[in-house]
């Protein structure tokens, strides 16, 4: 059994692209003070929302875009039900996710007349890997920096710009604000909701950009519950930076390995499949464990010196 | 419930009727509150009910005969009414376990697998021992064999929540993704039957297969568990002191902590009962309409559980009636995909629209408030006349 570690992490930047986008979705409805586990259903709409775009307008741009609106709908519809109808969110979002799941199938069927894959259907449109001049002949680090789907640049660039967004702009700040303590934002004049439907329109953007990355470069047509909890393991991630975009990044890249690693596994070994599987979600509750035992730890250590 | 917390209600409920003034206008309004409780979740289903048939309306060749299969045809024969009943002894089941979790306010999601693998031990220990064992003593050992592994499983996120405040959503998702795996490797590796042509365990004894009641309706006697579980999960919600905690713990945490109830320690507690409800559901589905274990993939009965318990406002009592009304829509679109060009899918959109009206607080407020306001004007006028 060998492992071309190279091709490995090249897998990995490619693997946690959509959960960079997960974690960047998750973390603006997050410093907003939502938990929003709606990323989930919102990307796996978008990620039709693209191939169904792609396919009826012909265009591979045309796609993004429709992933991108759609990812933004489903923003809007979340944040609609939640901050307009005040209804539970977590409650909201487990509705809306059960809704996504059936209801993709649903309108799949309608278009396609196939209740699994769009991949017979649809014409295939892939967005286009990027081979960046200088640095692809660069031996090892050509192969892992350069060839990644052009999303993945835009990933990295994201991460820069929610960062950007959330420490320089005045919007961040409200958004910030908003998160801290909603009643303190209110009495200097800040509208809670205005500021809670534009994070949930960001988050709308990055879960639509996730999407659209899935069923568009990942690979190129939709295919019933492809998500498959990565919205959540984003959620996760986010989670544990405590909602700083850098570090959701990185640990997204971590489980973009994990993941990596267990299809690694499943084409070199006979280890039983099942198992394998299992590795990405272990892996996310295993770090939630160690994360909340140190920022446990941390508060601890904090009321000593208080004391 | 310790002395000082009953003298602490006693008081309070003493207080309340010292003052009449207060009692009167207090409990009409308390009055309309619940009506309009009910009246919005009569509203709610029948709104997603008008949508589910505009839905078929828009999308079908022939809309008089699909909508009049999606109302009618779960009635059409003893055998369909039958398996609504059916259908709905594990949505009840799941129902009553996610009351628990929703009780407390925590959404609590490892039912969902705690379903599938108490279904898939169960198998295991009925293969195993349970050959020459009569149905008396193994059915009551495979209900509590279930009943172990749920709360064994639905102990993880709970003590998560409660010793490392990890988020228990996320927590228990991730576990439904492992749990489902481990499942299907138990199935694969340990029970499968070569003989058959899908993936499915060898079959179960006979003795613990239930017998059918009702004639032709082929009802299950897996219904009686279900009501001997809504009778006892009411008297523990509402005859307990623990029922009580939990209900103070889920709707009013703050108050909770100030006269001294461990609030951590209730949930927990309720989160353990309600993972061992969900395996009893799946422990009772396997033996009611299986012959055997050949879940290859998570069964979304711990969701359906949600929309059960949503439904009937975390009230066992109400359960069973929520549980039907959602076998009767899920026949209803069983009947109209076999008979028509409708996928089943469909209805999924249906249930979040549900969930999303009767869990929204906005939805009818106005028209409450105009109601409460209008009773208050009345007295007040009646007092100044």
């Amino acid at each position: 059994m060998s492992i071309d570690i190279v091709a490995f992490i090249a897998d990995a930047i490619k693997m946690s692209t959509p959960l960079v986008f997960a974690a960047l979705a998750a973390l603006m409805t997050r410093q907003a003070g939502m938990f929003n586990m709606g990323v989930e259903g919102m990307i796996l709409c978008s990620a039709l929302g693209a191939v169904t775009g792609a396919h009826y307008l012909g265009n591979v741009w045309a796609g993004v875009a429709c992933g991108i609106l759609t990812g933004l709908l489903t923003g809007f519809v979340i944040a609609f039900a939640h901050l307009s109808g005040k209804t539970d969110l977590y409650l909201t979002c487990i509705a809306f996710n059960l809704a996504a799941t059936g209801g993709t199938v649903f309108i799949m069927y309608l278009l396609t007349g196939e209740k699994s894959t769009t991949s017979g259907a649809f014409r295939s449109y892939q967005i286009p890997n990027i081979n960046i001049p200088i640095i692809k002949d660069i031996p090892i680090l050509g192969r892992i920096i350069s060839g990644q789907s052009l999303l993945t640049y835009v990933a990295v660039f994201c991460v820069w710009f929610v960062w950007f967004l959330l420490k320089r702009t005045r919007v961040g700040l409200r958004i910030r604000s908003v998160g801290e303590n909603p009643k303190a934002a209110e009495s200097v004049g800040i509208s809670v909701k205005k500021i809670g439907y534009i994070a949930f329109l960001f988050c709308g953007l990055f879960a639509g950009l996730s999407g659209t990355f899935l069923s568009m470069s990942w690979v190129t047509f939709f295919m019933k519950n492809m998500v498959n909890g990565r919205g959540y393991i984003g959620l996760s991630a986010q989670n544990m930076a405590n909602g700083n975009p850098v570090g959701s990044a990185l640990v997204s890249l971590l489980f973009g390995a994990t993941s990596s690693l267990s299809l690694t596994l499943k084409s070199q070994s006979n280890f039983p499949t099942e198992f394998l599987e299992m590795i990405p979600y272990l892996a996310t509750i295993i770090a939630i464990v160690f994360t909340s035992l140190y920022s446990i730890h941390r508060k601890r250590k904090i009321e000593q010196g208080i004391k | 419930m310790t002395e000082k917390e009953k003298k602490t209600v006693v008081e309070t409920s003493g207080t309340a009727q010292k003052d009449p003034r207060r009692t009167d206008a207090m409990r009409k309004t308390q009055r309309i509150e619940a009506i309009m409780e009910i009246v919005r979740i009569v509203a709610g289903m029948a709104i997603a009910y008008i949508v589910a048939l505009l839905i078929l309306v828009a999308i079908s060749d022939d809309p008089v005969f699909i909508v009049k299969q999606f109302i009618l045809g779960p009635f059409s024969s003893p055998r369909r009414i039958g398996s609504i009943v059916n259908l709905a002894v594990p949505f009840t089941l799941c129902g009553l376990s996610m009351c628990f979790m929703y009780a407390v306010n925590k959404f609590n999601l490892i039912g969902e697998s705690i379903f599938m693998l108490s279904g898939c031990i169960i198998t295991w220990v009925a293969l195993a021992i349970g050959q020459n064992m009569p149905a008396i003593i193994l059915i009551p050992l495979l209900l509590i064999v279930g009943a172990i592994v749920g709360a064994v499983l639905s102990f993880i996120p709970a003590i998560m929540d409660r010793k490392l405040n990890a988020n228990v959503v996320v927590v228990s998702l991730m576990l439904n993704s492992v749990i489902a795996q481990l499942a299907i490797y138990i199935l694969r590796y340990y029970m499968k039957d070569p003989g058959i042509s899908f993936i499915g365990s060898y079959e179960l004894p006979k003795q613990i297969q239930f017998a059918t009641l009702f004639g032709k309706m082929r009802i299950g006697a897996g219904v009686i568990i279900a009501l001997i579980a809504v009778v006892i999960v009411s008297i523990i919600f509402f005859k307990t002191a623990f029922g009580w905690k939990m209900r103070i713990v889920g709707s009013n945490p703050k108050f909770a902590t100030a006269v001294g109830l461990s609030t951590l320690g209730i949930s927990f507690a309720a989160q353990l009962a309600g993972g061992a409800l969900a395996g009893v559901a799946g422990a009772t589905e396997i033996m009611n309409s299986y012959k055997r274990f050949q879940w290859t993939a998570s069964t979304g009965h711990g969701f359906d559980g949600l929309l059960v318990a949503v439904l009937a406002k975390k009230n066992p009592v109400l359960v069973p009636i929520g549980a039907l009304f959602l076998a009767y829509v899920r026949i209803g679109a069983d009947v109209v995909n076999t008979s028509g060009d409708i996928p089943y899918e469909f209805i999924s959109v249906i249930q979040g629209i549900i969930i999303l009206l009767v869990a929204a607080e906005s939805f009818l407020s106005g028209f409450k408030n105009r109601l409460i306001y209008r009773s208050v004007q009345a007295d007040k006028a009646k007092k100044s006349a």
